[in-house]
């Protein structure tokens, strides 16, 4: 066993490999950032990236990137009320879809907030489309890529859980006229509302919910939704009639596995899918929350195949806060996101930000890591990177949970 | 021993999982060494000068970060403190740099640096520089990076770097065989001690080492001083540079191949697998860009003695110029007869 000597904790080496460390903007002293990240080529010619807080008192935070070397905050908007927490957006040309989620059930206000954003300094309300309820915590997660639908993870106030911790669900919102959001359609998983004829799931040790989470529709196959369902698993969905969602398969790790599935993004030419588990437990408690890969050429019947592999548990998993999978880059279809099939890019909390190159599915190698030092001022003890997103210049924007703010790096690999 | 031609690089895996971005060889790379951690190896024969040259090296801003691995027999002087270090101890040195003495098992120390990086018990660093015992044969430590299941998958070796002095060096060169071969598997040879060595040796020494290397850059270095970049660039940037041919008493030699037109993959493995095979030992060194029919970018191929690096295909060619390029470094093998073995397999094929 080596004995090397460092001036640092020893178990606490910051690691820059294969990525290149451009800038780091901690927006002004609120850098606790959430899973909200999309760019925004603006009628000047800016590149602007939009990102949505983790909790109060920031809504969303707007970021000049044209020169990701020199990231300069552009506005920054206020929650109205400290219960609440915005956490997911998403851009479709110059309209920014915002979701309001709120701690407990009944507080308002809760949903989804759609902005014209086409002056980036004066975000414009468009409107607002209410899902607060006796039972209903607001909006955690929304898709919006093709300007039309908001794919959203939510409550509402006509739904009632047959658990209170199931009470978000798959929400199709229909934004064409963006003044008048409407829903179109709605899917639960059978047996989380009180009204199924159909016993509730068992609960999971942990028991985060069996609750929506990530609504993606691509348009390689806009008939389709992929949609991960918490402690549900996740399911592909024919959303062809998108009044009448339909199950078309279904794949969960939990058990054995604890739960909280989070995001899937299939991988069209290839017959892959990619799906992460988040981990929400500090100190590796729900470990292992990891990256799967799926063999999805048949879309019935989902095979997984592998898993990137994590950094050691033993050298994460103390150094403070979470330590596990959590978001990747989604290749939404939109013109400023990076579009690959071979390298898939994830944050893992303190575990940093890591790539991997899945050319050989069944042998993902990771091939970049950034694990920056702790952020001044962090309750963790540790980075906590929450999200990652990356332009089609291949610039990588990823974010802190707690006060790190936006790193912006460069691929180098 | 399966070659080239067959599948092992018509990955089995595109086939079932295509993806349209990635080549037949995989995914295509801005770089050769891709996402691999860069080695540059040091060797010369003793006394040459390799410490001072690393010394110095590490001590610059393009040196911050090295991770260098002793690989000696003797005592180093790399840094006082490890001349009392025991084996496979890691040390810090300035300069956010590190150091490992091995004395036994090259590959056991290379990983385990990377692991301890990964744990997050070293320092990060950003390039390894293995410096080699005077002795040394730069050959078996070659192929340690040849294939994925040695160190291949992990490690790039960016250049090998061969110190000669100009005092002795000729006299050395002359008379011992690893002294040879360090200079003729180089990518660069960095004469040594011309302020001491008298007028004319500089010259005399190059002119030495041009004849047993033609195709190697010579650079001069007087107490350690070197433009850093000649230790971190890699060698394959050098591309254009002009190669000529050679021979001498060993019988070893070295010539070029190109081609003005794109060549079909199977032609090329099939040739370089049956060199391997019938001719291994005498293949010392093998590097070169390929146009290969259907890449889009040039295949960059590399084989050291019977082993065969795995092919990578660029993104893109740097210029115009799509002309296939392969330097060989080969013992009694001339390049007519590649050239007739090529011919025949494609007739062959």
């Amino acid at each position: 066993m080596s004995t090397a000597s460092n001036p640092l904790n020893k178990s606490a080496e910051p690691t820059t490999w294969n990525f290149k460390l451009l800038a780091q903007n901690d927006l002004g002293g609120f850098g606790g950032m959430g899973e909200g990240m999309s760019v925004q080529i603006a009628k000047d010619g800016r590149r602007i990236i939009w990102l949505a807080h983790e909790s109060a008192p920031k809504n969303f935070t707007a970021v000049d990137v044209s020169d990701p070397r020199q990231p300069k905050v552009v506005v920054q908007t206020d929650l109205p009320k400290p219960y609440m927490r915005s956490n997911s957006l998403e851009l479709s040309g110059d309209i920014m879809a915002v979701a309001y989620q709120t701690q407990k059930v009944n507080q308002q206000p809760a949903g989804l907030e759609l902005f014209d954003v086409s002056v980036p300094e004066k975000p414009r309300s468009i409107s607002f489309f209410d899902c607060s309820g006796p039972t209903s915590r607001g909006v955690h997660q929304l898709w919006f890529c093709d300007g039309e639908y908001v794919h959203m993870a939510s409550g509402s106030p006509d739904f009632k859980p047959s658990h209170p911790n199931d009470d978000q669900f798959y929400r199709c919102i229909d934004v064409r006229n963006p003044a008048k959001p409407v829903e179109v359609g709605r899917w639960w998983m059978p047996g989380t509302s009180a009204t199924d004829n159909i016993a509730p799931p068992p609960r999971h040790p942990l028991d985060k919910g069996y609750r929506a989470h990530n609504t993606n529709v691509y348009p390689q196959r806009p008939d389709r939704l992929y949609l991960c369902y918490i402690d549900g698993g996740m399911f592909v969905m024919d959303i062809k009639d998108k009044t009448n969602p339909k199950v078309i398969s279904h794949w969960t790790n939990s058990p054995p596995y604890t739960g909280f599935m989070h995001t899937a993004v299939p991988l069209f030419d290839r017959g892959l899918m990619l799906v992460t588990d988040e981990s929400t437990e500090n100190a590796g408690k729900d470990w292992p929350k990891l990256i799967w890969i799926l063999d999805a050429r048949d879309e019935k019947n989902l095979v997984p195949i592998a898993t990137c592999p994590m950094p050691p548990l033993d050298a994460y998993a103390n150094r403070g806060g979470r330590f596990g999978a959590h978001n990747i880059h989604e290749n939404a279809a939109v013109p400023t996101a990076w579009q690959s099939d071979q390298i898939v890019i994830g944050t893992f909390f303190n575990g940093g930000l890591r790539a991997y190159d899945i050319s050989n599915p069944y042998q993902p190698k990771e091939v970049a890591a950034f694990v920056p030092p702790p952020p001044k001022g962090t309750p963790a003890g540790a980075v906590q990177l929450n999200d990652v997103f990356v332009d089609e210049r291949q610039i990588v924007y990823t974010v802190d949970r707690h006060t790190g703010g936006l790193y912006t790096l460069e691929v180098d690999f | 021993m399966r070659g080239l031609a067959e599948s092992r690089y018509s990955l089995p895996m595109n086939e079932l999982f295509p993806s349209p971005a990635a080549g037949r060889f995989g995914r295509r790379l801005k770089r050769e060494r891709g996402a691999r951690v860069p080695v540059t190896i040091i060797t010369g024969f003793l006394g040459a000068g390799k410490t001072t040259l690393l010394k110095r090296f590490l001590g610059t801003p393009e040196g911050r970060g090295t991770a260098v691995v002793v690989n000696e027999f003797g005592a180093t002087g790399i840094d006082d403190a490890l001349v009392r270090s025991s084996a496979d101890e890691t040390v810090l040195l300035g300069n956010g740099c590190l150091c490992c003495i091995t004395r036994t098992d090259l590959q056991r120390a290379l990983r385990r640096m990377v692991v301890e990086r990964e744990r997050g018990e070293l320092p990060d660093f950003s390039r390894i520089v293995i410096e080699t015992s005077g002795l040394a044969d730069p050959s078996p430590i070659l192929q340690t990076f040849a294939t994925d299941r040695a160190l291949g998958s992990v490690f790039h070796v960016d250049a090998v770097v061969t110190v000669v002095d100009a005092a002795t060096g000729g006299d050395t060169l002359q008379w011992s065989a690893e002294a040879r071969k360090q200079a003729i598997l180089a990518d660069r040879l960095v004469i040594t001690k011309t302020d001491i060595a008298g007028e004319g040796a500089r010259s005399a020494m190059a002119a030495q080492l041009r004849a047993l290397n033609p195709g190697a850059e010579i650079l001069e270095a007087v107490n350690g001083e070197l433009d850093p970049g000649r230790l971190t660039e890699p060698a394959s940037d050098q591309r254009n540079a002009f190669v000529a041919e050679a021979t001498h008493s060993d019988g070893i030699g070295s010539f070029v191949l190109t081609y003005d037109k794109p060549i079909p993959w199977v032609v090329f493995a099939r040739s370089m697998d049956t060199l391997m095979q019938l001719r291994g030992p005498d293949l010392l060194r093998v590097k070169g860009f390929l146009d290969v029919e259907g890449c889009k970018g040039p295949v960059v191929v590399q084989f050291v003695q019977h082993l065969a690096h795995p092919p990578v295909e660029l993104e893109s060619w740097p210029d115009q110029n799509r002309q296939s390029r392969v330097v060989y470094i080969t013992r009694n093998i001339s390049e007519q007869q590649v050239r007739n073995l090529f011919t025949a397999i494609k007739a062959f094929v």
